[in-house]
């Protein structure tokens, strides 16, 4: 699984640190989401696949 | 058509009948809002998620609300202040600059290791709020003693706001939420909110405390354009103001929820623990009835729908909610449900800001209650509770309660 971020509009909500905190987290600074890691293990579909869906600003993407 | 507008003494939980229809059949239409604006009515989950998700097509500057308050209606634009007190509307801004404003504030409401260290304060809050209640006479008054005090504490706690001035922030709720106010009377009632903030503001930049106003005033210190008087105003006055009824009525109008639906409270008191979905459920449920308004920037097209620039847009956040496509029993309440990506809190950049912390208040309120008081129960027939009308935060007005 291959995930990428277009940090741009984060709002920092906070949402994908909350439902996938072993792939997301949030910048201290300015709570905008930072990738802890850009290939997780297949394990973490499900978990990614919420994050996205709630996001707000829609700034994750799944690119496999 | 005329906009649908909820209908709590006839449906206390549902939205009206007609979305249903608009769902299945035309999902957008035209409609004539209460504050006289026509309107393009958007009703299901795919078309209302697209609208709040797209801030460069659909601009929030007319105001969340004006298609049913007042004292927005008419293009006024009542949150900017005084001369001696701007206010930058923090809800009425698009774009870079909202986002940089949003990221100031979102280290303090939103960032998960934040919401950590604020659990213990709101949980003390919370129990001390049920200890409070167990001592009182009954019935008591759920709504005005119980929910509303511990979501103004909570909120005047973070930013730093005593309780000699609690008044303020509820005075100008009442005056913001309520559908009849007109631009002048907003504008009266607001003034003092603004210039007790333009105080603290200033007392907290000469002696810097741990609360959230203060941290945001250090935080963009360092920033290429630190936050002004009439930014940090806006920022914090939003706060206040919209983060103490919301949250209040949530709590009052979901435990009538949790009574009414058959198991639901047995369900909970069983098991605490269900308060997390149980929140989930019930914001995905209720919230948001009279939905939210957003004005298209340019021409453009929803679920095929010609949409002129300028046109204004109601998006029916409840409906979108209830529709198949989101849970295929949308219109079924179950505490338990797997949360899905649900609307209740908003969605794209304007996304209500203090969800994170609206979301530990219900989960903390709720799982005390079940765990302290599983004998909490109405302390008048169902049918007389009064519902509030002249408001877009709906709820009960008060509702009477005991316990055994």
């Amino acid at each position: 699984m291959k995930v990428a971020l277009e940090r741009d509009w984060c709002i920092g909500a906070g949402n994908c640190a909350l439902t996938a905190p072993a792939v997301f987290d949030q910048d201290p600074d300015d709570a905008v989401v930072v990738l802890l890691d850009d290939s997780p293990p297949e394990s973490e579909r499900t978990a990614v696949e919420e994050a996205i869906a709630r996001c707000p600003s829609a700034v994750i993407r799944l690119l496999s | 058509m005329l906009l649908p507008i909820p209908e709590e003494e006839v449906r206390p939980f549902e939205p009206p009948p007609e979305y249903a229809e608009l769902r299945a059949g035309p999902r957008v239409v035209r409609v004539a809002c209460p504050t006289g604006i026509d309107a393009w009515l958007v009703s299901d989950y795919e078309g209302v998620r697209e609208v709040l998700g797209d801030g460069r097509r659909f601009s929030t500057r007319p105001g969340q609300a004006a298609h049913v308050l007042s004292a927005f209606g008419a293009g006024e634009k009542p949150v900017e202040g005084s001369a001696e007190t701007p206010v930058q509307s923090f809800a009425q801004t698009d774009g870079p600059e909202h986002i940089r404003i949003r990221r100031n504030f979102a280290p303090q409401v939103s960032h998960a290791r934040r919401l950590a260290e604020l659990r213990p304060m709101i949980e003390q809050i919370t129990d001390d709020a049920i200890t409070r209640m167990l001592a009182s006479p009954q019935p008591y008054l759920l709504h005005s003693q119980f929910s509303t005090a511990i979501t103004t504490a909570v909120i005047a706690e973070l930013i730093g706001v005593p309780g000699d001035r609690h008044h303020l922030l509820h005075d100008a709720a009442t005056a913001l939420f309520t559908t009849s106010t007109k631009p002048e009377e907003l504008r009266t009632a607001l003034e003092p909110l603004w210039r007790y903030l333009y105080e603290l503001i200033a007392t907290r930049r000469a002696r810097p405390g741990d609360d959230v106003l203060s941290r945001m005033i250090e935080h963009s210190a360092d920033s290429e354009r630190p936050l002004t008087d009439a930014e940090l105003t806006g920022m914090n006055g939003a706060l206040l103001i919209a983060g103490f009824d919301t949250t209040a009525s949530m709590i009052t109008y979901g435990l009538v929820c949790l009574w009414q639906t058959p198991g639901q409270w047995e369900r909970l008191c069983a098991d605490p623990g269900l308060a997390v979905t149980a929140t989930e459920e019930l914001v995905r449920y209720l919230a948001a009835g009279t939905g939210l308004l957003r004005q298209a920037t340019e021409d453009t097209r929803i679920h095929g729908q010609p949409i002129r620039a300028g046109d204004y847009v109601v998006v029916a956040v409840q409906s979108g909610n209830r529709d198949p496509d989101l849970h295929a029993d949308g219109d079924t309440f179950d505490l338990g449900r797997k949360p899905g990506a649900h609307l209740g809190f908003g969605h794209g950049a304007h996304a209500c800001v203090g969800q994170q912390i609206a979301r530990m208040e219900l989960t903390t309120v709720l799982g005390a209650l079940a765990r302290r008081v599983p004998t909490l129960r109405l302390a008048v027939p169902f049918e007389q509770i009064e519902w509030k009308k002249d408001s877009v935060v709906r709820g009960p007005v008060d509702l009477p309660v005991v316990w055994s």
